[in-house]
């Protein structure tokens, strides 16, 4: 593997767990900012801003520096890949991916968009992680790919659930790992990716594909509302704030 | 403190796995069931299953002290002396209320009476009761033995210190009781239903394939993939699920069924119990 130079657009834990798994892997991470800087030596760009609008900003602005043949590699969690290259000058070289638990999946979900018409290009993208230990599975253009909607379709329905009162959080993620044998609760699992992660793949999903089964469970829109995003901002469907109440207290 | 007399109605894949937990846990059991064949068989599969439990050294005592606790009885009646009743006939209400207001009149006032229901209302079953304040549901997994979890569902009128007498019940046989108010599904069978449902949704689009979609769901912690589950569970057992559940929620749209699962019952081809579902099995 020859390792690259990655120009990283995004902030917050999930672009923190990108870099991270890159630089392990012995890439050099540089992070995108406002301020003109020249990123012409960057040889790949990864991409995993959830705001469209920021987003398209960030990718236009990249792309006046670097060169046509750069692949840029775009989040495939809450819009079609295909309309993100359509942003660009050249979206033939754009790719999507999946970026939730990047550091522990062996799997990456992968989006060849209509515009990469060019079998090389595609061969090229699929490489950049099969070279960095991923078995890559090949998923269609669809908003959420597969983990994440139906992860975020899981935690919503708990959502629900807790909202209307049928169980508390820690109940029901007692449920569903004994019940049902899941890994993690979905509340707690919910935490540590990100409530606002979570909302905006429902969102992404409402917007695109247009169904009210995907409408955010109310208490999931208030809490991101109030910044309680779980792990990272201390506070979610837990608390993970100096612990005055023993292990947490539930929401 | 005597360990609380147990009744359960009912000897089937749940009554004899729920009669198992709680003689394994010390406790006196009747257990009843409408023929002399089911109540047989009852015993003849919980024997078998302590038998190969003491042969891999997992019970503190031998299996015949374990087994004499166990009383089958041919009569609702002889069931008067329970101080907790589990009901697990089939999943009907008119059998479930018809079994509830005998229950109701032959126990004692404190007994408390209980259903392994997984979908019909707690409310409705003890509407045929005088007593609906000591009605609850206890709803076990299968196989029963082996799932800690019991959800310990309030009805309506249920009264707080059943429901925490029935926690406390649970917990002292070894389980994890949560509480849960008297909905559709509970939480399991509910919250459960996007990770088949979405899934299908995703294959049914020709977003990826059904092999493709468990290889992602694994690659992320889960043992096994939706179509890997469902195919274990039975296509039939889990659309029936979701049917309910979506009728239940008056057709709520997050838990429409998909074309996927009718098709798939409709072929006859509905899981590992067939030898053929969204997989193919090996049938010996
Ligand atoms: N099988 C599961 O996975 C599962 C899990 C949790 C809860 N449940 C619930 O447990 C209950 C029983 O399910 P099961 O899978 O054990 O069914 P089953 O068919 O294995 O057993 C039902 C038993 O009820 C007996 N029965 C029928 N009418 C009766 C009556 N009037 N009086 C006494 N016994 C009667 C039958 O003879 C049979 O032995 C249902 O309410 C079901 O929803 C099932």
């Amino acid at each position: 593997m020859t390792a690259s130079k990655i120009l990283l657009l995004g902030e917050g834990p999930q672009s923190e767990e990108v870099a991270h798994w890159l630089t392990d892997r012995g890439d050099e991470v540089v992070r995108f900012s406002e301020t003109l800087e020249n990123y012409s030596s960057a040889d790949v760009v990864i991409e995993v801003i959830r705001d469209s609008t920021l987003r398209q900003l960030a990718l236009a602005h990249v792309e006046t520096m670097i060169s046509e043949q750069i692949p840029i590699f775009v989040s495939g969690l809450t819009a079609y890949v295909a309309e993100v290259a359509s942003w660009l000058k050249y979206p033939q070289r754009v790719s999507g991916f999946q970026p939730w638990l990047l550091t522990s999946m062996d799997v990456l979900e992968v989006i060849r968009p209509l515009q990469m018409e060019q079998e090389e290009q595609w061969l090229r993208a699929t490489l950049f992680w099969q070279e960095r230990g991923k078995q890559v599975e090949q998923v269609d253009d669809c908003p959420g790919m597969v983990f994440p909607r139906i992860l975020a379709m899981v935690v919503n329905e708990a959502s629900f659930a807790l909202g209307e009162g049928v169980a508390s959080a820690k109940d029901i993620d007692i449920a569903m790992k004994h019940g049902t044998n899941y890994p993690f609760g979905p509340l707690e699992w919910a935490d540590r990716i990100g409530l606002d992660e979570i909302i905006s793949v429902l969102q992404g999903m409402h917007v695109h594909l247009g169904e009210d089964a995907y409408r955010p469970a109310p208490l999931l829109q208030k809490l991101t509302y109030a910044k309680r995003f779980g792990q990272s901002s201390g506070r979610g469907f837990y608390s993970y704030l100096a612990q005055t109440d023993g292990q947490g207290a539930a929401h | 403190m005597e360990k609380a007399i147990i009744a359960v109605v009912g000897g089937g894949t749940m009554g004899n796995g729920i009669a198992e937990v709680f003689a394994v846990a010390g406790h006196s059991v009747y257990l009843y069931d409408v023929a002399l064949e089911i109540r047989e068989k009852a015993l003849f599969d919980i024997t078998d299953r302590l038998r190969r439990k003491s042969g891999r050294g997992k019970l503190s005592e031998p299996v015949e002290v374990i087994l004499q606790r166990i009383r089958t009885v041919d009569t609702l009646d002889e069931l008067h002396q329970a101080e907790l009743v589990i009901e697990a006939v089939v999943e009907r209400m008119d059998v479930k209320q018809q079994i509830f207001s005998v229950l109701d009149q032959i126990c004692s006032q404190t007994a408390i009476l209980a259903t392994n229901t997984s979908s019909l209302s707690i409310t409705e079953t003890a509407s045929v009761t005088k007593h609906p304040e000591r009605v609850v549901g206890m709803h076990f997994f299968n196989p029963a033995p082996v799932m800690r979890l019991v959800e310990v569902v309030a009805g309506q009128f249920t009264e707080a210190f059943v429901v925490e007498k029935v926690v406390q019940i649970a917990s002292e046989v070894g389980k994890l009781a949560i509480r849960v108010t008297d909905t559709p599904g509970f939480v399991v069978n509910r919250v459960a239903r996007p990770f088949y449902l979405e899934a299908l949704r995703i294959a049914g689009s020709q977003v990826a394939s059904v092999q493709a979609i468990d290889r992602i769901i694994k690659s992320t912690g889960f043992k096994m993939g939706p179509f890997e589950l469902q195919d274990l569970i039975g296509i039939d057992v889990n659309y029936a699920v979701t049917a309910s559940v979506y009728e239940s929620y008056f057709q709520e749209s997050r838990f429409r069924p998909h074309g996927l699962q009718r098709s798939m019952v409709q072929s006859g081809n509905i899981g590992k119990k067939t030898g053929r579902g969204y997989y193919s099995y090996d049938r010996q």
